[in-house]
């Protein structure tokens, strides 16, 4: 089938698997015993109280209803277009927030600390791991492994502390932690991620102090998901070398380079495209360890904050957001799979 | 020749004679003048020549002079980039950075922030009518604010304030009686729709407290207690006696507006600072900043020092340890662990601050049943433990043992559980004999601890009791299971009462044992433990102003505590500060305020 037909039909197929998953999202919330309004305020309130607080969240209506008024604000155009996100309820905590509000102001320092983090990720492991095997059984093939073995399974936290003493404390060179230097005004908000938002504003010091603040988090997070990257590529890259198209070219006296980033490469991009998706998607969910270290306020640091609260509505928003982020970007990675790969649109 | 020739000759030769002499005198004239023309044309020459020169000579002078103008020029270029960046480095260090793990927890409304980082940004953005004297060593200095004078009936149940003329609130209005009213009004009107608030019965108990407000005149408010209230200056002086601004105080709850500072507390704008920028992430702090208010009503006095705070939030004691050490802030406060401000102490780059604390911490027992409805039992165990061991290896030293509720400073503070000593076994193996307990029939009981970080270092502390209660020279006879929560659970897990015996903390709400006293009977503990006597003690010191009457009353409620046991004081905290060398200025007093506008660097 053609792409477009393919794209078509990955996007009709993803949603039934939406609707699966905040369909289980919203049963599990409501099955788990436990009157959420009352463990929220924890006998605190009064029964009047209690109910205000139902009849605020929609928790006095039929279950049916429930369902409807959940799945609408979701789908809700208005809604989303007067707000900026969709309406997944209000907080119980600070019940004149919404909990939408809450997590697309947390997103995007998520979302800036994944695209970085991911960059670095496949730059460093996608390049080592060509490195490897091109050095197949070498010095160099053994070291590089091992680098990436002990990448993956250091603790992200214990390697964020690590270059937060040696970059921070002893030189000096970079912050320690926050989305910027604290005596520089944060950017204006047009899309969230400082570093694009200096870049609008044409302000160079603060993209500088931006990219400086980004560079200890997403190199931990970019070093410790690198190794999943050198691994995987190595494998494809040593099994793709071996092929004959390989060969071909090299007889036709095309360069080493092209050979290698040209036509190996290309063609064992695949499984590491798969991978870069996966990991995006769980990267959006918030790495809560990696923003805790760095004092990221993300969603990761958000997610946490709102358990202790027993802000439960927050919770549900949360679970259905991550959901519909690994949805997209699943989406996303197949629609690209079948661009670099017209056989699977067959 | 004829006559007439010779003489017509003759005359024509004196004519030509007199011509000639004419003409020659003339041309002599002449010949004169030219010389002398020539000669002023040469001396004009010559002058033109030392005019000419003189120009050269100017034309030099010129360019000198416009090489020195310009040198001049570039000079003052360089002395304005000089100043812009002396300026920018003034600006630099008119701005205090202070990293915090604290956060506010839901708004800046005094008739609703209950939290020690909320109350800290309404002292700072606020006033109340009187306030405690920084430094002060008993909490009871107490100065003017927005009232000057103040005076009490001799029942102590009507007071009267006399308030400072000139303050102005944000809309140019003066701030009077009226406004003070109307703050008390609305506080004590919001109690039932915010039981959680500072005010409410249970907390603060303004409602019990006040009857109501009066204005006597434009300056001077009247407030009608329902009894005679010793602390009623303390209370004055706390967080939620903040004076509102009608404007942004509606009755109902303001809450925080995103986006919008001024609109985020109902506060009036006459404290030291305005509150210019609140950036919160899901009901979590990232930024406050808080810019010199040149409304304050104490401008005269120099304060505050710094035009700029700015708070950055971190998430835990590790973090904020980091970001001092490596510079990214200029003073860290609340928290750093104990172990790590030690080790900061020996950092040359850094400066740290002591300061007394009134944070405690207590044991509770539920007394509602077995095994801690035995009064022997709770004294035994109290007599076990070891409080030494727990505030010098926990806490390295930075917190003291505590014998009393009430912490050291403060008025009625006593040794009285040194009664019991700290690991007492003898004493702890008889009392438990007595209620049948040995090593054939231990006591078993769960200790509780919250886990989440809320109180410092409970874990290790709740590890700590456990080994002093197990201690070998007990020979068995109790038997301690460590239990812990989350702080939500944990306090879920208080009022279900099914905690045997658990670690609670409390900060003061104002500086006076009258806010100390009841914890050993408080309610919301719910440990199910009354004492009539206890608190009719506690009553009637709260009625009177009498000190010494007053210190007589909270030893005898301490005396019967240490018999009773319901609530064992462990420990009071020290207080501290890490900051770089060029900050100065910080008060940690008893009250456990940080007063921003008093620091400078």
């Amino acid at each position: 089938m053609g792409l477009r037909t393919y794209i078509v039909t990955r996007i009709l197929l993803t949603i039934p698997t939406l609707l699966l998953l905040l369909t289980t999202v919203f049963l599990i919330m409501r099955v788990l015993p436990g009157d959420p309004v009352a463990l929220h305020f924890e006998k605190k309130a009064t029964p009047e109280q209690m109910e205000q607080m139902r009849h605020l969240l929609g928790l006095d209506k039929p279950l049916w209803e429930q369902y409807i008024d959940y799945l609408w604000g979701l789908v809700d155009v208005g809604y989303f277009l007067a707000h900026g996100y969709p309406n997944l309820g209000k907080s119980m905590q600070v019940t004149s927030e919404d909990v939408g509000g809450q997590i697309f102001s947390a997103f995007p320092a998520t979302l800036e600390l994944a695209i970085y983090s991911m960059i670095l990720a496949s730059v460093i492991g996608i390049l080592l791991g060509v490195v490897a095997s091109k050095s197949y059984n070498s010095v160099l093939d053994h070291l590089i492994r091992g680098s990436g073995t002990v990448a993956y399974a250091v603790p992200v936290f214990f390697l964020g502390i690590v270059l937060q003493l040696i970059f921070g404390v002893y030189l000096h060179w970079l912050p320690t932690g926050l989305r910027i230097n604290p005596s520089v005004e944060p950017p204006a908000t047009i899309t969230g991620l400082y570093t694009i938002d200096s870049l609008l504003e044409g302000n160079i010091i603060k993209l500088f102090e931006s990219f400086k603040a980004l560079a200890l988090p997403s190199l931990t997070l970019g070093i410790v998901l690198s190794g999943i990257f050198i691994r995987l590529t190595r494998m494809n890259m040593l099994e793709t070398l071996r092929f004959d198209f390989v060969a071909a070219a090299r007889a036709r006296g095309l360069k080493e380079g092209t050979v290698t980033y040209g036509y190996a490469l290309r063609n064992a991009f695949l499984p590491i495209l798969t991978m870069m998706g996966l990991q995006f998607a769980m990267l959006l969910g918030g790495a809560i360890l990696t923003e805790t270290t760095f004092s990221w306020p993300g969603l990761g640091r958000y997610i946490v904050t709102r358990i202790n609260f027993r802000d439960y509505t927050a919770i549900q928003g949360a679970v259905v957001m991550f959901g519909l982020f690994v949805a997209l970007v699943s989406l996303a990675v197949d629609i690209l799979y079948a661009y670099f790969d017209p056989r699977i649109r067959l | 020749m004829p006559e007439r020739v010779e003489i017509a000759i003759a005359v024509l030769v004196l004519i030509g004679i007199l011509v000639s002499s004419g003409t020659m005198y003339y041309t002599a004239t002449v010949m004169s003048n030219v010389s002398t023309v020539s000669t002023d044309l040469s001396t004009l020459t010559e002058s033109v020549g030392n005019l000419t020169d003189v120009v050269s000579d100017l034309a030099t002078i010129t360019g000198n002079l416009v090489q020195s103008v310009t040198g001049v020029n570039a000079s003052i270029a360089d002395l304005k980039a000089r100043l812009a960046e002396i300026e920018a480095s003034l600006a630099v260090r008119e701005t205090l950075i202070v990293g915090t793990t604290d956060s506010v927890e839901l708004t800046l409304d005094p008739a609703q922030a209950y939290d020690y980082f909320g109350w800290c940004i309404m002292q700072q953005i606020g006033s109340t009518l009187i306030s405690v004297k920084p430094g002060s060593a008993t909490g009871a200095d107490f100065v003017p604010e927005l009232a000057t004078s103040w005076n009490s009936s001799a029942d102590s149940k009507i007071w009267d304030f006399t308030l400072r003329q000139g303050v102005k609130l944000s809309d140019g209005t003066p701030l009077t009686a009226n406004t003070v009213k109307y703050s008390f009004d609305r506080t004590i009107e919001l109690i039932p729709s915010i039981p959680e608030g500072a005010p409410a019965t249970g907390n603060l108990g303004y409602d019990l407290i006040f009857n109501r407000t009066e204005v006597l005149s434009t300056y001077k408010v009247r407030f009608y207690l329902n009894f005679a209230f010793s602390p009623f200056l303390g209370i004055l002086s706390c967080r939620a006696s903040g004076i509102v601004e009608p404007k942004y105080a509606p009755i109902a709850q303001v809450n925080y507006t995103a986006g919008n500072a001024r609109a985020s507390t109902p506060l009036a704008s006459v404290g030291p600072y305005v509150l210019a920028r609140w950036e919160r992430v899901g009901a979590r702090d990232i930024e406050i900043r808080l810019d010199a208010n040149p409304n304050y009503w104490n401008l005269a006095s120099g304060y505050p020092k710094l035009k700029h705070i700015i708070f950055k939030f971190y998430p835990d004691a590790a973090t904020l340890r980091l970001a001092i050490e490596a510079g990214d802030v200029d003073m860290a406060f609340r928290h750093i662990s104990p172990t790590d401000v030690l080790d900061l102490q020996n950092n040359p780059n850094l400066r740290v601050w002591w300061g007394s604390g009134a944070q405690i911490q207590y044991l509770c027992f539920q007394t509602k049943r077995a095994p801690f409805n035995d009064t022997r039992v709770r004294v035994a165990v109290a007599a076990a433990l070891n409080r030494p061991d727990v505030t010098e290896t926990v806490f390295l030293g930075l917190a003291k043992p505590l014998y009393s509720i009430i912490p050291p400073g403060m008025m009625g503070h006593t040794e009285a559980f040194k009664k019991l000593g700290d690991a007492n076994y003898t004493y702890t193996l008889n009392l438990l004999a007595q209620a049948g307990y040995n090593a054939a029939n231990p006591l078993k009981f769960q200790l509780w601890y919250e886990s989440s970080g809320h109180y410092p270092s409970s874990p290790d502390q709740a590890l700590l009791y456990k080994e002093a209660l197990t201690d070998p020279a007990l020979g068995g006879v109790i038997q301690v299971d460590l239990k812990s929560a989350d702080w939500a659970s944990y306090k879920k897990n208080r009022d279900d009462e099914i905690m045997d015996a658990f670690l609670y903390g409390w900060y003061p709400d104002y500086v006076d044992p009258d806010d100390y006293a009841f914890l050993y009977w408080a309610g919301w503990l719910h440990i199910n433990y009354s004492n009539a006597t206890q608190v009719a003690l506690f009553n009637q010191a709260r009625a009177t102003t009498d000190t010494a009457l007053r210190t007589q009353l909270y030893a005898q409620i301490d005396a019967m505590a240490v018999q009773q046991c319901s609530v064992v004081p462990l420990w009071v905290s020290g207080a501290w500060a890490v900051t770089k060398p060029s900050v100065y200025g910080i008060y940690l007093d008893i009250t456990q305020d940080m007063r921003y506008w008093l620091i400078s660097k």
